[in-house]
């Protein structure tokens, strides 16, 4: 199994920045992914771990080896393509064994594995397609096939499934996860779906415009954001971030005043915190009608229907929010209002916009919080 | 509406065909007449068919010698120009190197410098080399060709980058990765490149007559203008009967790769 550690590592086109200054671990045999929006430099840093980049500067570490100048064939890892880059003119079975055969493995060994590839991806009576013959799904498990059959400790996806309809993309996720639990490699996945990312890794790297913003438990990315970034891409509809301050025990937004509980007083005292962003996400806002006392107060202006629940668009001191709620029990022109749960609200101090962290006792429940 | 637009479309190339195939009709009948009856009965088939010219053009020169001679130059050039026309457009577009752009800039400018332009220092120095009335010196101005490697370099650049890197990763050489992947990608544009190199060779005749003094080094087109020059006299119809001779071999190899030549014309038609 492979570490592999990225040291300061840099990519330049020219002179556009890629990646800047990555610090990044990657744990042998998880699932880790690379998580960001087109052009934030997840593909890229996928291709340096290949050897299909060159390293600007900064060193690429596997298994404690530089491998900077190392060629990707000699890094022994597999890689499935986003449009899988099947050999057009070569059988299915030809196509996952065309690695093996470069590599001079024994016939039987060749034959032995393509099998229990055949075998694991449901691929049988296939073999002797050519790949514009297939489906788009059996497209994409002809390519996994062939990085699988290599057995190499690194196995690198990039957008495997974009290509796919929705339906196959849910049956493929759990595929993945389920070669991962056969094979035990290391999985470095590119992705920008989230809900892909959240549902297969093990850990997520946020990348944005080249930078790292978090890496963490899917379960803590969403629920510990690090920063602003990762607190809006993170979620959908993304997290309500406020500009907001703190004074007399209260945050205050605008006009508008809520009361703390006494434990975020405190960290925020600690923190010598006074103007920061305020983040709640929208599943956690509990909109209510009536109450007047410590709330926020708005105006309901729309209501956007998602079938199982609704989206509540309001309006708070010039700030738009959006909350969730299980049915549509306010229509636009209703007077809404929201207190604050203490556990479920994150700060962001103004300047760097970094989470400030939180008070101690709502950190309990979460695995170790880091940020980058 | 539809049936009259085809109406007109077929006329149009059945015009095309005629212009086309009148000259080679022309030549395979006037070949199979005597002289006198080529002038009384110019477009007509052959009212006595003869194969004398035919038979005049093996008896006055050593034919077999040079229908060898033009098929074996033109079999080096294209194997040759094929090569090396492959290998570059190969590195022209998966090798990142320094000033890439800035040397196929260069080369590919040279197909617009005229052949009477280099002709002179051609001819220099394949006299020097000494391969002067020897078909060496007509081959070896002819080994590489920039046209080739545009037209392959056009083709390789349809193919994925993809596929390239998933064989680098599967530790596969760029020779395999060149014979293995992009040449069944790119089979059409290089046989139908091939077939070009073939035919410009095989028509090829200001650089042959330059080289080759001695009837028995000649190649067809030399021997043809041997037949219709103010020199050799007009007997046209032996000059019709080399001109089918002529036309033999390259017909039958484009008979053969004629797929190969539709499926290039055809899919850069559609690519534009």
């Amino acid at each position: 199994m492979k570490e592999i550690v990225f040291e300061n590592v840099c990519k330049s086109y020219g002179k556009t920045k890629v990646i800047e200054n990555l610090n990044l671990n990657i744990h042998p045999g998880e699932r880790l992914i690379l998580l960001g929006a087109s052009g934030c430099g997840k593909s890229t840093t996928l291709r340096l771990i290949a050897g299909l980049e060159e390293i600007t500067s900064g060193n690429l570490y596997m298994n404690g080896q530089r491998v900077n100048d190392v060629s990707s064939g000699d890094r022994n890892v597999s890689m499935v393509f986003q449009n899988y880059a099947l050999y057009p003119h070569m059988t299915v079975a030809d196509n996952i064994v065309y690695g093996l055969k470069i590599q001079k493995l024994p016939k039987e060994e060749i034959r032995q594995r393509l099998q229990s590839a055949l075998d694991m991806l449901e691929l049988n009576g296939l073999e002797d397609r050519k790949p514009k013959d297939l489906s788009g799904g059996q497209r994409q498990r002809v390519a996994l096939a062939r990085a699988i059959v290599k057995r190499s400790d690194l196995l690198l996806l990039d957008e495997p499934l974009s290509n796919l309809d929705a339906q196959l993309r849910g049956h493929a996720r759990k595929e993945l996860v389920k070669i991962h639990q056969t094979y035990h490699q290391t999985f470095i996945y590119v992705t920008h779906d989230q809900v892909e990312a959240m549902t297969v890794g093990e850990r997520i790297a946020l990348m944005h415009e080249g930078k790292l913003q978090m890496i963490d438990t899917p379960y803590n990315v969403y629920n510990r954001p690090a920063n602003v970034f990762t607190a809006k891409f993170i979620g959908s509809p993304s997290t309500n971030i406020f500009e907001a301050h703190y004074a007399e025990r209260s945050i205050i937004i605008g006009k508008q005043a809520v009361r703390l509980p006494e434990l975020w007083s405190a960290h925020l005292g600690k923190n010598g915190c006074r103007e920061f962003y305020l983040g709640i996400r929208p599943e956690h806002i509990r909109l209510e009608q009536n109450k007047t006392d410590n709330v926020f107060v708005g105006i309901v202006k729309y209501i956007e229907e998602y079938g199982n629940r609704c989206g509540v668009y309001f309006d708070i001191e010039g700030n738009e929010v959006v909350a969730i709620c299980d049915r549509a029990e306010f229509k636009p022109g209703n007077r809404v209002c929201f207190g604050l749960a203490a556990d479920k609200i994150h700060i962001f101090d103004k300047q760097t916009t970094m989470n400030i962290g939180y008070p101690e006792v709502y950190c309990e429940h979460f695995y170790q919080y880091q940020s980058v | 509406m539809r049936i009259d637009k085809e109406i007109k479309w077929h006329v149009l190339l059945c015009c095309a065909l005629v212009l086309s195939l009148t000259p080679i009709v022309f030549a395979l009948s006037s070949s199979f007449k005597e002289l006198s009856e080529a002038y009384s009965n110019v477009f007509g088939l052959p009212q006595h068919p003869t194969l004398s010219n035919y038979v005049q053009v093996f008896s006055r020169l050593p034919l077999v010698q040079i229908t060898t001679n033009t098929f074996l130059i033109a079999v080096a050039v294209t194997i040759f120009k094929t090569v090396t026309s492959t290998l570059a457009a190969y590195s022209f577009v998966y090798f990142d190197f320094r000033g890439k752009n800035v040397l196929y800039f260069i080369l590919i400018s040279t197909i617009f410098i005229p052949f009477t332009v280099t002709m002179i220092p051609n001819y220099l120095t394949i006299s020097q080399l000494g391969f002067r009335n020897n078909i060496i010196g007509v081959i070896l101005p002819q080994l590489s060709d920039a046209t080739g490697i545009f037209l392959i370099r056009q083709a390789m650049r349809t193919v994925p980058r993809s596929l390239i890197e998933a064989a680098r990763l599967d530790q596969t050489g760029h020779l395999r990765i060149l014979g293995n992947i992009v040449f069944p990608l790119v089979k059409p544009a290089v046989v139908s490149s091939g077939i070009m190199f073939f035919i410009n060779s095989w028509n090829e005749y200001v650089w042959p007559v330059l080289i080759l003094k001695d009837k028995a080094n000649f190649t067809l087109p030399l021997a043809l203008q041997l037949f219709i020059s103010s020199e050799g006299g007009t007997d046209f119809t032996i000059a019709m009967a080399v001109s089918v001779i002529t036309m033999i071999i390259p017909l039958v190899l484009y008979i053969i790769f004629q797929r190969y030549i539709i499926t290039t014309f055809t899919s850069s038609g559609i690519k534009g």
